[in-house]
């Protein structure tokens, strides 16, 4: 098991957010969550990936999580080559397994950032940084991704080169949580959660 | 070579600061302007004051003209720092709190904050120094760029602890221009100074002790390591400040 998370609660004031969330992901599996506005899906995405505190519950991580926000987390008027270099020194990347080419530079092919790689993001289209925040939590190979509506905004293409990502992450033995309030094919996923008000069902 | 994480961090930090296009135009203007408008407003009749963290027999005589510019070098210095300290800090916290998630130590990004700050605080005190040459020429020149080296650091830090305090940008830069203002600008004036009824509350803001450094380096010969220490223990309880109120709104729970 990569992640377990037993009896999560959080509350703001007097506002119940989670009511005793539990969920296990075991290696390659794709788990969705769905659930309305407001129903505590990225409150519990910042639980899980370290940025709030749950008030009770028992949370257990055992690989190298990627995370991947609902709002690109990018620096807008740095480029998009000098937002990898960044995050590259966060995850303290050099190269990929004795490949000579770091592996952000695969993603940059993958994602089609080549011919933007030197604009400023602030000048970039909705969904291309949109694909850029995706592919900041790629680029140190985790071996679980949690994603917080990653594919707002993307275009049709992007959305199809999105789920061929997914598809070859699981193949290599990757987990993904994907958290979402819309989803059109649930087939794809081993199991899908619905949260309602703080409850998984 | 490698690059170290605190280098790429610097060097980023500071293209992004350089790349909103206000901060270098304030930086050179703001000096400027406070010169132009010194100059044409003051006479130069001479003055004689008494100095403030000096005995009190001491008297100096200056002419209001230049006593005027040596003051407002010390208050275009001391705001743009808290200015620049404050939006390094309040600009970007989401990502930043990215960046620590990713593998980033939040004192690693503080610390990388305040080089890039430190490194401005040279600039703009040397390039404000260096202006004053064209109206006077200070006493002891190297103690009194130190002198606003000083003023950088106390306001500079103090700006990081607003930004670091205060989530909202408009009533964070409220603070510092207040502050600023009334301090920097106003109260350590030695002129307003030497006729204050009551001169115990203006010893202890923030910019007495560079602002006192500035006037004895700039018009006497006079050593100034008691102001010289006060300013690094003011702007070290900012800079402490800044790093306790950072670190426990940014650490990985």
């Amino acid at each position: 098991m990569i992640l377990q998370v037993e009896n999560i609660q959080k509350a703001f004031g007097s506002k119940h957010v989670l009511n005793g969330i539990s969920i296990a992901i075991h290696q390659g599996m794709l788990i969705g969550i769905v659930g309305e506005n407001g129903a505590g899906k990225s409150t519990l995405v910042k639980i899980l990936v370290g940025l709030w505190k749950a008030d009770s519950g028992r949370l257990s991580i055992n690989c190298k999580t990627g995370y991947c926000p609902q709002l690109p987390l990018v620096f807008q008027h740095l480029s998009v080559m000098e937002n990898f270099r960044y995050f590259a020194s966060a995850y303290k990347l050099c190269t990929h397994k004795g490949d000579k080419q770091p592996y952000y530079e695969q993603l940059m092919k993958l994602f089609r950032f080549d011919e933007y790689k030197n604009q400023l993001v602030m000048n970039l289209s909705g969904g291309t940084i949109q694909k850029l925040n995706l592919a900041i939590a790629l680029m140190h190979q985790p071996d679980l991704l949690i994603l917080d509506e990653p594919y707002n905004g993307f275009d049709w293409d992007t959305y199809l080169c999105f789920w061929e990502y997914i598809k070859h992450f699981r193949e290599e033995g990757g987990s993904i949580l994907l958290v979402t309030h819309l989803l059109t094919d649930t087939s794809v996923f081993d199991q899908v959660y619905n949260i309602k008000k703080g409850v998984l069902e | 070579m490698k690059e170290s994480r605190l280098y790429i961090s610097f060097v980023l930090i500071m293209k992004l600061l350089l790349r909103r296009r206000m901060v270098p135009v304030l930086m050179v203007v703001i000096p400027a302007a406070f010169f132009l408008v010194v100059y044409l407003t003051t006479s130069t009749r001479v003055i004689p004051f008494r100095v403030a963290s000096m005995a009190e027999d001491i008297f100096i005589e200056v002419g209001e003209r230049s006593c005027s510019l040596a003051f407002f070098a010390v208050a275009s210095v001391g705001f743009l720092s808290s200015y620049v300290g404050l939006i390094l800090i309040q600009s970007n916290v989401a990502v930043n709190h990215r960046l620590i998630i990713c593998g980033y130590h939040p004192l690693e990004i503080l610390l990388s904050h305040f080089i890039v700050l430190f490194m401005i605080i040279l600039f703009v005190a040397a390039y404000t120094s260096l202006s004053l040459l064209i109206f006077f020429s200070p006493s002891q020149f190297i103690l009194f760029f130190l002198s606003l080296i000083l003023a950088g650091w106390v306001y500079g830090s103090y700006g990081l602890a607003i930004g670091s305090l205060i989530k909202g940008e408009l009533e964070g830069i409220l603070m510092i221009v207040l502050l600023a203002n009334i301090d920097a600008g106003w109260l350590q004036n030695p002129l307003f100074y030497a006729e204050a009824e009551n001169q115990v509350i203006i010893r202890y803001l923030p910019a007495y002790f560079p602002s006192q450094a500035a006037i004895i380096s700039a018009f006497s010969t006079y050593d100034v390591i008691n102001v010289v220490l006060g300013s690094l223990i003011y702007g070290s309880l900012f800079f402490i400040l800044a790093n306790a109120m950072f670190y426990s709104k940014m650490k990985k729970v």
